[in-house]
């Protein structure tokens, strides 16, 4: 809080202390001249009483220079002001997003975040209208503007620190939506942050509407973190795979990695570059393993000894200033990896020219959660691939096609294994339809040409966020293509074509994109909503996710339960119990990370691992010149004001009755 | 014009009072002072061995018949006095309005008492003094004197300083026989040089009264607020909070009077405080033979 004055020139007021000091003067000359015969005794007596005189003077003196300076205080208008966002002078609708994702932690950025806020809450003119959200959202439900700063410092007070980050912008977009509803002439979303790179899909965001403040104390945090443990099934042992990755300029050295495997306690030094992630592999005999898979000859083997077995892993490396990623949990899966293969059609020299550019880097970014292993193929020897090791397959403008790939393809969805289809010039209707006749969830007409927009289907099956950003998406030419019985259009186009198909084929799902999965035909594979509708691929129900058993804080998790089961629990690592419908049963509250179990009608089923998303253990700033906290002048922020002359107005009347008591009792 | 200043009623009701000297005096004709010599009054002193020259018709022939010896029988004599009533002119003394005028009381006070000493068959002078002026007018008996001495009282106006050593010894000058001294004056002047004038006085083996003349305003200081005072004598200038000075003024001048009535004590003066707000009669009573 600053100081200042409205009125200042009253100020000139404050000569008027000369006031007190004058009348006390002038009183004492003006009164009359008597003549008086015995003054050398008044002489005498006023060296007597000069002392208490003096006192009593001074004191009046100061009470009525203390009345002036508050009646001049008052006039003056003295307020307290703080920065906030420009156009905070009347009403207004403002939206405070306090960035809760996990790199918050480190050191006091989350409180200084919700001071901050707390701060731009008291500078609110009456009558305004704000939100006070969290950028992770939790289960507080649509985002609505409230009236009245003690609501936002209620919903303030709600916002905790979360162990994910969300998609910045689209959470940011979503505050300013709400605030339509809001009265108040001027709306903007206040986005108070460390302004860590990961979380925002493009790092340019510039919007009139929305203010950075940046928190952070440093312009580079160094942090370390336990960012991934995997699990390669051997023979008769199971390999152990613990990434440790340092994120800062500096090496570390020696650096403890301890890694936990039921009574099994396994440790490494590890040395890490600036900037790099070090792999260290630990093997476990398989006898240790509890389950029957992957270990079958192990099965047949004498059972662990008195060591006993384990399916849960933890890692942990010497606490740092973000602990939460400095430990990692996970489960072993009875499955051994999950295998994507994408098939390019029309690949090139220059990888990013080639057609399945965009939807590796997509696939690798999943994969970096997931643990899904990604294997590039051209059209050739895709025709000489057996898919019976891999469980989802992209075709991206696949143009060769043969009896025994189009097998293959109905073999893994059979299976429970995903087929993703896009098109593309290469594709020839007529093949796809011909060798591809049960598979293909929608017969191919032929190639139309006209820009149209992408359109949710009626009943979205995609996130909300995805489904309103869809309309992002511009496609210049596709494939009209009549769905076949039993499909299901998840998105269409303008004009009523399909976009996006899906149809289930035994035990897995074929997609069909009408369009290309480069940028040849449309703009989907650059738009913001690419990367998430891969995702939502993987997570829909009787894609691949079956057996997981290692999930990032924020997923969905599709619960492995059998059709017997009747009631199914799943004990988070605080213990708190959730009950889940049975179908489907779908477990969201993945909040916290560590180690999940799922009880099935009153006994323990499985486990699984939650933990936090390694990406946001990257504590790089995000290269753009947001608002500095308490910068003065600061371009955007705008001084608000808070009167305070009624405190110098009371203070001016207590004076007045102070100076009136004081001179009754000297008299 | 006379009767201004003499309380005539005042004097009519001390007509039986006699104001008389502690002291023996050399009188020429006869008084109500006792004399320094041995008289003829009635009242028996003392015997005497007779000796030569001693008058016959003053021994006592009785005593001689028991004793065989002669004595001679002494009388007191009483003789008239003179007095020299000095008022205090100063400015200080101009203090107060109309009857209240610390001057006009003093001037009342002399006249009353000059009457009244008169009447008594003694003799009486009067003067006053201002600085170190003295104006007077010599002592004379007889009822009809009074009349100059109140032209004389009246004629004073305040003005000047007070002092008083120059003053008495020229009054001295003036009051070379036994003569009693009675002195009206606010006194505000240096204490040493009070306590030198009574010193001056008992030396010359004169009786002293001390009428100590102050207005009330001077006693109670019942000023109210913030004053400047302006001195009568000196001019000098005071800006005074009269409330936070008036306990300590209060003070020091119930120990002005005090010290004032220490020293009349010490060189056997007669010290009469006389506020001017106090009855004239009172202040006379005060000296008088009851």
């Amino acid at each position: 809080m600053n100081f200042s004055f409205l009125n200042p020139l009253f100020l000139i007021g404050i000569a008027a202390v000369a006031l007190p000091v004058i009348a006390h003067l002038i009183s004492r000359k003006s009164g009359a001249v008597k003549k008086f015969p015995a003054i050398r005794f008044l002489i005498a007596s006023q060296g007597d009483a000069s002392a208490r005189s003096r006192l009593k003077d001074l004191l009046l003196l100061l009470l009525r220079a203390c009345v002036i300076v508050f009646l001049v205080l008052v006039f003056a208008k003295p307020a307290l002001f703080s920065f906030a966002p420009a156009g905070s002078g009347g009403p207004k609708a403002l939206g405070i997003i306090v960035d809760n994702s996990f790199s918050m932690g480190y050191g006091n950025n989350f409180a200084r975040a919700r001071e901050k806020a707390a701060e731009i809450i008291e500078t609110l003119p009456d009558g305004s209208f704000g939100i006070a959200a969290p950028l992770v959202a939790g289960e507080e439900g649509r985002l609505s503007p409230s009236s009245g700063k003690e609501a936002l410092r209620d919903q303030l007070s709600e916002i905790k620190i979360s162990n994910t980050f969300a998609d910045n912008e689209d959470r940011l977009e979503e505050a300013f939506s709400a605030l339509d509803g809001a009265p108040g002439q001027t709306k903007e979303v206040v986005f108070i942050t460390d302004l860590r790179k990961n979380g925002w899909q493009n790092e340019k965001i510039e919007r009139d509407w929305l203010k950075i403040i940046d928190v952070s104390g440093e312009a580079a945090q160094a942090n370390r973190a336990v960012t991934g443990i995997d699990a390669s099934y051997g023979k008769d042992a199971v390999t152990l795979g613990l990434s440790v990755s340092n994120f800062s300029d500096k090496p570390e050295e020696s650096l403890l990695a301890s890694l936990s495997a039921g009574v099994e306690e396994l440790s490494a030094y590890l040395d890490i570059p600036p900037g790099g992630t070090v792999l260290n592999e630990f093997s476990i005999p398989g006898e240790y393993i509890s389950g029957d898979k992957p270990f079958d000859k192990a099965r047949d083997r004498s059972p662990g000894d008195a060591r006993g077995t384990f399916r849960e892993v933890t890692a942990v490396i010497p606490r740092d200033g973000l602990a939460v990623d400095d430990t990692r949990y996970f489960v072993l899966s009875d499955r051994d990896d999950f295998n994507v293969l994408i098939v390019d059609g029309d690949p090139r020299e220059d990888a990013r020219l080639s057609e399945t550019y965009y939807l590796a880097r997509a696939a690798e970014t999943i994969s970096e959660i997931s643990g899904a292993r990604i294997t590039v193929k051209d059209n050739d020897s895709f025709l000489d691939e057996k898919l019976s090791g891999y469980d989802l397959v992209f075709l991206a403008n696949v143009g060769d096609m043969t009896e025994g790939s189009a097998k293959e393809l109905g073999e893994l969805a059979a299976r429970g294994g995903t087929a993703v289809i896009f098109l593309g010039e290469r594709v020839r209707a007529s093949s796809y339809n011909a060798l591809l006749k049960d598979l293909l969830p929608a017969e191919l007409i032929a190639e139309e040409e006209r820009d149209v927009k992408i359109v949710p289907a009626p009943e979205p099956v995609f996130p909300k966020q995805i489904g309103e950003r869809l309309s992002q998406v511009g496609v210049r030419k596709h494939v009209k293509a009549v769905p076949s019985p039993g499909a299901e259009v998840l998105l269409g186009l303008e004009g009523g074509d399909p976009f996006m198909i899906k149809k289930s084929f035994g035990k897995g799902s074929v997609f069909l994109v009408t369009s290309t999965a480069d940028t040849s035909w449309n703009n989907f594979s650059i738009t913001t909503v690419f990367l998430p509708v891969v995702k939502s691929i993987l997570d829909l129900p009787g894609s691949a996710n079956e057996g997981r058993r290692n999930f990032i804080v924020g997923d969905a998790i599709p619960i492995d339960a059998s059709d017997e089961a009747d009631r199914i629990e799943v004990i988070n690592p605080s213990g708190k119990r959730h009950v889940i419908e049975t179908s489907p049963a779908l477990f969201d509250k993945t909040y916290e990370p560590g180690i999940y179990t799922v009880r099935e009608s009153g006994k323990d089923s499985y486990k699984f691992a939650v933990n936090v998303d390694p990406r946001e253990s990257n504590l790089e700033k995000l290269d753009i010149a947001p608002e500095k906290p308490g910068a003065v002048n600061a371009s955007g922020l705008v001084k608000v004001y808070r009167d305070i002359w009624r405190y110098f107005l009371w203070g001016a009347v207590m004076l007045f009755i102070s100076e009136a008591v004081a001179r009754a009792v000297f008299s | 014009m006379a009767n201004g200043i003499l309380d005539i009623e005042t004097a009519s009701r001390l007509r039986r009072f006699y104001f008389r000297s502690p002291s023996r005096v050399r009188g020429r004709k006869a008084g109500i002072h006792k004399s320094l010599y041995k008289g003829i009054s009635p009242d028996f002193l003392e015997y005497k061995e007779y000796n030569k020259g001693d008058e016959l018709r003053q021994v006592d022939w009785r005593l001689y018949g028991r004793h065989d010896r002669l004595y001679v029988k002494k009388f007191e004599d009483e003789v008239n006095l003179a007095w020299c009533i000095l008022v205090d002119s100063s400015a200080s003394m101009g203090y107060g309005e109309g009857g209240s005028q610390k001057l006009r009381y003093a001037e009342s006070l002399a006249a009353t008492l000059a009457y009244l000493l008169l009447r008594q068959g003694d003799s009486v002078g009067a003067g006053a003094f201002s600085g170190k002026e003295l104006s007077i007018i010599p002592p004379r008996a007889g009822n009809s004197y009074i009349t100059p001495i109140l032209e004389k009282l009246e004629s004073l106006t305040p003005s000047g300083g007070t002092a008083l050593m120059e003053p008495l010894l020229k009054a001295l000058e003036v009051f070379k026989q036994d003569a009693s001294f009675i002195i009206l004056s606010d006194l505000l002047t240096d204490e040493s040089e009070i306590e030198k004038s009574l010193q001056l006085l008992k030396a010359a083996k004169k009786d002293t009264v001390i009428f100590h003349v102050l207005h009330e305003d001077e006693i109670d200081f019942g000023f109210r607020g913030p004053l400047e005072f302006l001195d009568m004598e000196s001019e000098e200038k005071v800006i005074v909070d009269t409330d936070a000075v008036r306990d300590g003024y209060r003070k020091r001048i119930r120990e002005f009077t005090g010290r004032l009535k220490l020293l009349c004590h010490e060189y056997e003066s007669r010290y009469v405080l006389s506020p001017t707000s106090r009855p004239i009669e009172e202040s006379l009573i005060e000296i008088a033979d009851k």
